[in-house]
């Protein structure tokens, strides 16, 4: 029972991890119904740039010492006798971090955007009104470029770069059954859950939510009703990208930094249609069955197995449901 | 457009090789690929072999993406299959004839194929796209597992044997090149017939409307499931003979990356036409030694440029794809098009 428990919510903390990164993929598919297979690869630009921000930067000559270790009086004054482990110890040393995560994680949003803005711009755009085949072929070629200049501009080995929260082992008891978590993992899981959440509501309550919406039923009447759709595609990239760029912060802190990251885009692709492309709930119900199911079959299995369970799990419930779990059927007139 | 194609009958209009530009060209290329390993060294029979193979897997893709306008993201599985079923044939048989192991990794694939298209008729577009993403990253999960190792190699790969006719031993890159190229020329030759069959035309009417296609009386299911199983099964044949001309296969070389090269090769050349693939083959198998020969000059043979090979190499595939969508999105053929166009009405046109 106990272990029961704790894999279910290992699956959880995963999960809302892949409803972070879908929301990405989703927002822009719902407003330029182009799907991006390059978007695990913006995702670890993501984790490079926060890399930058947050390691190389701070490191650096020129900047004041306080930004790569911050460690004023009352701060060495709470650190005084706290054993190593010890939550006290984690809170104090990541208050020392504190300085660094949020340059990397304003200069990772900021370069994000811009690269989305850049993307959507050189590459995306003269592809308008083309098929959204051929489109979604360019973001596979943009695969390349990026994974390639990303080893380009920094060196393919792995890295490490700290945690967004504090990090320290919580233990509880669940039905009389010891729980054992990480305390960055709930930090990651809270940012996570917000960021949906928050994007949501945003795309049904403001205007701007709502001209994405309109632009994703139809293009043409979005324009007529004086909505300026290519601003609309840029924004949902930017948004993509910089959601994305938290996620890769994420990953990063969590399994080490490395080109291969990109490659986690292809299973969160393979979430977001199993939820069905333009639902964000559907995405939401998915991300949080394939990471319980990825839980389990580690648990069951061994972690080799539990790599290929986004893929057969989409491929089930392709034949099941076409669409997804709750995407719309897409109408076609001959 | 060819001039002086003038026909006098239904036949010579129907014929595979229906203008003399088609029939001369084809000469001209039997002829020089004949020819080749005479002045060619190792290493250019090596690339020619690595390009024929190529050609005949994208003309499976051209198949079923060109003719058919079923997206596909998994037909390095095929490629799988088909070498896997060679390598494992000859643990059963030694000094199998090389001609009888690739017909039953053809048909091997065309199973597959079967298996992988039996969701294409109610997953469309994209969705399919991703299916067959899926089933590639299963297939080859299920060839890297330890207890397949006694069949596959694992992860580790596997040492592939020697094609072997009549008891002689095919070494040298010269017998292989002779090997492999009838069988590139057959296969892509049977994929132009395809498509002058009642058959291959059903494939293009289901790709232009399939709600029409299936209004005129084609059984959507069935076509598309003998679409897929024809398009691995020329994979298999690929996949085949690249475990004749390796010595050794290993897992990784039939990862996603080779099903989008197939894909981008396919892209480069131009979709649904029978030269595509081969002018796509030839781009991009080519880019890299165009490369090399670049950085040699650039660095004057410094090594140390060599270490951002493969980076600049991965940038260079990406903007390809990239530009020949944006600018040329029917690929090279249509350049090549263009070209005899202007040639042919020349000095009337440009």
């Amino acid at each position: 029972m106990a272990q029961v428990i704790q894999y279910l919510l290992n699956g959880i903390m995963n999960g809302a991890l892949y409803a972070l990164i879908a929301v990405g993929i989703v927002s822009i598919f719902k407003s330029t119904k182009v799907v991006s297979f390059a978007h695990g690869h913006v995702i670890m630009f993501g984790a490079y740039f926060y890399f930058t921000f947050a390691v190389i930067l701070p490191g650096a000559e020129f900047m004041p010492d306080w930004v790569a270790k911050w460690e004023p009086e009352w701060l060495l004054a709470y650190k005084e006798g706290a054993a190593m482990f010890s939550p006290k110890a984690a809170i104090a040393a990541w208050v020392s971090n504190l300085p660094r995560i949020v340059l990397g994680l304003v200069g990772s949003i900021v370069c994000n955007a811009l690269l989305a803005v850049f993307i959507e711009r050189a590459f995306m755009r003269p592809l308008l009104g083309q098929s959204s085949l051929s489109m979604i072929l360019c973001t596979v070629g943009l695969i390349w470029v990026l994974e390639g200049s990303a080893s380009l501009i920094w060196s393919a080995d792995i890295d490490q770069v700290p945690p967004l929260g504090p990090n320290f082992p919580i233990r509880f008891t669940v039905f009389d059954s010891q729980v054992f978590l990480f305390s960055s993992s709930v930090v990651n899981f809270v940012i996570a859950l917000i960021l949906f959440i928050g994007l949501m509501l945003v795309l049904r309550y403001t205007r701007s939510g709502v001209a994405v919406r309109a632009t994703a039923e139809d293009q043409s009447t979005a324009y007529a009703m004086g909505i300026n759709v290519p601003a609309v595609f840029t924004t949902a990239w930017v948004v993509a990208a910089t959601t994305g760029a938290i996620a890769g912060a994420i990953l990063a802190s969590r399994n080490g930094l490395s080109p291969t990251l990109g490659l986690f885009g292809l299973s969160v692709l393979a979430v977001v249609l199993m939820g069905g492309l333009d639902s964000f709930a559907g995405v939401f119900i998915a991300s949080m069955i394939i990471g319980i199911f990825e839980a389990f079959t580690q648990w069951q299995f061994g972690g080799e197995y539990a790599e290929i369970v986004p893929y057969v799990l989409v491929l089930l419930v392709i034949l099941w449901r076409p669409n997804g779990l709750m995407g719309q059927a897409e109408i076609e007139r001959i | 457009m060819i001039t002086g194609n003038f026909k006098t009958s239904y036949a010579a209009d129907e014929s595979l090789w229906n203008n003399w530009a088609k029939r001369y060209g084809f000469v001209l290329a039997v002829v020089f690929l004949l020819v080749l390993p005479l002045f060619a060294d190792n290493y250019v029979l090596l690339l020619a072999g690595q390009i024929a193979i190529y050609v005949i897997a994208v003309t499976g893709v051209n198949v079923l993406v060109g003719y058919t306008g079923l997206m596909s993201l998994g037909h390095g599985a095929f490629f799988a299959v088909g070498a896997y079923t060679t390598v494992i044939l000859h643990q059963y048989v030694e000094h199998l004839f090389p001609l009888i192991t690739l017909l039953v990794s053809i048909v091997v694939a065309a199973g597959f194929g079967f298996l992988f298209g039996l969701p294409s008729l109610r997953v469309k577009g994209l969705y399919l796209a991703v299916a067959t993403l899926s089933a590639n990253f299963i297939i080859l999960f299920f060839i890297r597992q330890d207890w397949a190792a006694p069949w596959t190699g694992g992860r580790q790969g596997i040492e592939t044997p020697n094609a072997m006719f009549f008891g002689q031993e095919m070494l040298s890159n010269t017998q292989k090149y002779y090997f492999i190229i009838p069988i590139c020329l057959a296969m892509v030759l049977f994929a132009q017939n395809l498509f002058r069959t009642r058959f291959g035309r059903a494939l293009i009417g289901i790709r232009d409307n399939d709600h029409s296609a299936e209004i005129l009386g084609i059984s959507l299911y069935a076509y598309k499931l003998k679409s897929f199983a024809i398009s691995a099964a020329y994979c298999g044949a690929a996949g085949s003979l690249w475990a004749y001309f390796f010595p050794a296969i290993l897992p990784e070389d039939f990862s996603l990356n080779l099903s989008i090269t197939l894909v981008v090769c396919l892209i480069a050349g131009g979709m649904g036409r029978t030269l595509g693939p081969v002018f796509g083959t030839l781009l991009i198998l080519l880019i890299p030694e165009m490369l090399k020969i670049v950085s040699g000059w650039a660095t004057g043979g410094d090594g140390r440029a060599l270490i951002h090979f493969s980076s600049i190499r991965d940038i260079v595939f990406g903007l390809i794809i990239i530009l020949f969508l944006i600018f040329e999105p029917m690929g090279l053929v249509s350049i090549w098009d263009r070209f005899w166009r202007v040639v042919a009405r020349w000095p009337f046109s440009k």
